[in-house]
């Protein structure tokens, strides 16, 4: 057999959805899991990138610095509906064979990773949710998306990090990138008390089951996230949407997927998105029944999600049930209150609390919104 | 039966026997994946082949200002425990290493995997990445003291550390009647060192920097713990060889993949555990339980003594 027709057969895509694109997402991954394809954890892991929608400035700015991730062999599109989802999936398909093209590809891309914008950018780098590319968020003191590391000189880790701005080329920066440290204006009280060093890692706006377009910028110190700021990158202007999923029988189903597959059960969320899909497609899948029965009963999930993400109305796990019963009540959650939920959670309880949510971010004027300080 | 030491030019063969049948575990995996997305369980037996060959002709990704040697180090390492771990496990009547310490060698490569998870975590300069090792390292204080005295219960039974006598002594009884809790922890714990299944949560943070060869080592290494510790699994709990009819190499073999099968089953089944939820039942209940099941196997041994 063709080498690359047997490659070809474990395509990861990873998905990038606009604001009000969900229904092109969703026709996105019911084609890729018929393809016998799979959907991407990172952008490491991803041979295509698929854009669904139009994205506006910043998002493509942060898609764009996402593409700038794939290792290679690698191809890219865009899919605006999802009846254009097959074609778009081919001719990606075909580029990514293609490897006259993908030699050129390469040899055109710089050998060194890149650092984003360096030092007087935002000490962005090849980290997967480093795609905060937003100007004015550069003058936010010390906020440097990266990783712990170690350099070889780690005395320099003692030195203090925490108002940096990134134009002060006195620092160490390795790579151009700031070191974390130990920030005294960053510095807050962790549950550990531990006085951690202080790290800004945005999470998303490019993240897998994750809302569209949500850009949350955390704080942490260790593993936990101390403060937080939540806004959603806007699609183009102009640009048609396709008809909402949300708050529709598929759009429950969707989230469930979403949560079921950052829980970390494959098997459970793959079937919940047939039903979705199903259901998307005008049917009336048998199965729903017996697979909403068989999550609902799983003690170990139960136990894995309860007493997270609590709201008046309950925790994640109620709000699982709900949508398998069809009986949530539609509420609109602020972004300062997704912030605050995520506050001392984390990274990943962080992003399970954020999927419990089943953020409309397509239905909502963006603020930026603080919290957590 | 005795077991006897091969010469070290065996040692190619083993090692190709156990990627051989962490591929076969891998194709199961991909089976049932394709049949939880609805597809013909044909296309993804073959998924290591064409996992294989995509990661194969994948560039290697480097992050900027990573560690390269220690994520190199870290990304071999959970293959290189695999092996280490099967070459003191008889295949039948022949073993790699003979080891009078067996027992305590395959503890030893397990603690191995604690530095490789975690060197392939710090390595990319990545917060997720890293994030990942350390909670990984919160996992592993979690199984290992359980792993630790369940691996005592067949040592004190056949009064050896050598797992060939800890085979003999299980001519009669396979370890596994009298010592059922032991055989459960030690079952979690391989789920907890291949970073696997409910135990799994680790893994994609680790795995995120990863590309091309880096991940294909990454994700083999994971297949060829889970393949080795069902291995080992067999040797200490379930007979090893011993069997009716088929040769005692065989019985090893299809028992191995018996439990490795439940292993990879397991994983569809289950959702994850946070590491920080896993840590209250394993000191609180598993240890305390197999802390019993050891004073229980040690009474029996004294008393037929």
């Amino acid at each position: 057999m063709d080498l690359n027709r047997l490659a070809a057969r474990r395509t990861a895509v990873l998905a990038v959805e606009v604001p009000g694109w969900s229904r092109t997402r969703c026709a996105l991954e019911e084609h890729v899991r018929d393809r016998g394809w799979r959907l991407a954890g990172s952008p490491a892991d991803a041979d295509l990138l698929v854009v669904c929608g139009r994205p506006g400035a910043r998002l493509t700015a942060a898609v764009d610095h996402v593409w700038s991730q794939l290792p290679g062999p690698r191809a890219r599109a865009e899919v605006t509906t999802a009846a254009d989802v097959p074609a778009t999936l081919d001719r990606a398909a075909a580029e990514l064979a293609d490897g006259a093209a993908q030699r050129r590809d390469a040899a055109d891309r710089p050998a060194d990773p890149d650092p984003g914008t360096t030092a007087t950018g935002d000490g962005d780098m090849g980290d997967m949710d480093d795609m905060d590319m937003d100007d004015h968020d550069m003058d936010d003191s010390g906020d440097m998306d990266m990783g712990d590391m170690d350099h070889g000189d780690m005395d320099h880790g003692d030195m203090d990090h925490g108002d940096m701005d990134h134009g002060d080329m006195d620092m160490p920066m390795p790579a151009g990138i700031g070191l974390a440290g130990g920030g005294d204006d960053d510095q807050l009280p962790d549950p550990d008390a531990l006085d951690l060093d202080v790290l800004h890692v945005p999470l998303g706006p490019v993240l897998p089951h994750w809302p569209a377009g949500l850009l949350l910028h955390t704080t942490l110190q260790g593993e936990l996230v101390v403060s937080a700021r939540a806004e959603v990158l806007l699609p183009a202007e102009d640009a048609p949407p396709d008809a909402p999923v949300h708050g529709t029988p598929a759009g429950r189903w969707d989230a469930v997927a979403t949560l079921l597959a950052l829980a970390g059960w494959d098997d459970a969320a793959t079937r919940a998105a047939r039903v979705r899909d199903a259901l998307l497609a005008g049917g009336q899948p048998p199965e729903a029944e017996r697979l909403a029965r068989r999550i609902t009963r799983s003690r170990l999930l139960r136990w894995s999600l309860s007493g997270l993400g609590r709201l008046p109305e309950g925790d994640a796990h109620d709000r699982l049930r709900h949508w398998l019963e069809g009986t949530e009540q539609r509420r609109s959650t602020e972004l300062t209150a997704v912030a605050e939920l995520v506050t001392g959670l984390d990274l990943a309880t962080a992003r399970l609390v954020v999927a419990s949510l089943d953020l409309d971010t397509a239905d909502r004027v963006t603020v930026p919104a603080e919290a957590g300080s | 039966m005795t077991v006897t030491e091969v010469s070290v030019g065996w040692v190619p063969m083993a090692a190709a026997l156990l990627l051989v049948v962490a591929a076969a575990a891998a194709s199961l995996d991909g089976a049932l994946a394709a049949r939880s997305a609805g597809q013909p369980l044909g296309g993804g037996l073959l998924t290591p082949v064409a996992e294989t060959t995509r990661l194969f002709r994948q560039r290697r990704r480097t992050t900027a200002a990573a560690d390269l040697p220690l994520q190199r180090i870290g990304g071999a390492g959970l293959l290189t425990a695999a092996l280490l771990m099967v070459a003191v496990v008889p295949f039948g009547r022949w073993t790699v290493a003979d080891l009078t310490v067996g027992i305590v060698w395959f503890n030893a490569m397990d603690v191995l995997v604690w530095a490789a998870v975690w060197l392939a975590g710090w390595g990319p300069n990545s917060a997720h990445a890293l994030v990942a090792g350390y909670r990984f390292l919160a996992q592993a204080l979690s199984y290992e003291l359980p792993l630790m005295f369940a691996l005592t219960a067949p040592a004190v039974a056949a009064g050896s550390l050598r797992l060939g006598d800890v085979v003999a002594a299980q001519s009669g009884l396979w370890f596994v009647v009298w010592m059922p809790v032991a055989f459960g922890v030690f079952c979690v714990a391989v789920a907890g060192f291949s970073v696997w299944g409910p135990l799994g949560a680790p893994a994609s943070g680790v795995f995120t920097e990863a590309s091309g060869v880096d991940r294909w080592l990454l994700s083999t290494g994971r297949y060829a713990l889970l393949t080795a510790g069902a291995a080992f699994g067999t040797t200490a709990f379930l007979g090893g060889g011993h069997g009716p009819l088929l040769p005692a190499w065989l019985w090893l073999l299809v028992k191995t993949a018996g439990l490795l099968a439940v292993l990879v089953a397991l994983r569809r089944r289950l959702p994850v555990v946070a590491p920080e939820r896993f840590a209250a039942p394993a000191w609180l209940v598993a240890l305390p339980l197999v802390l019993l099941q050891l004073l229980f196997v040690s009474v029996v041994v004294v008393v037929q003594a």
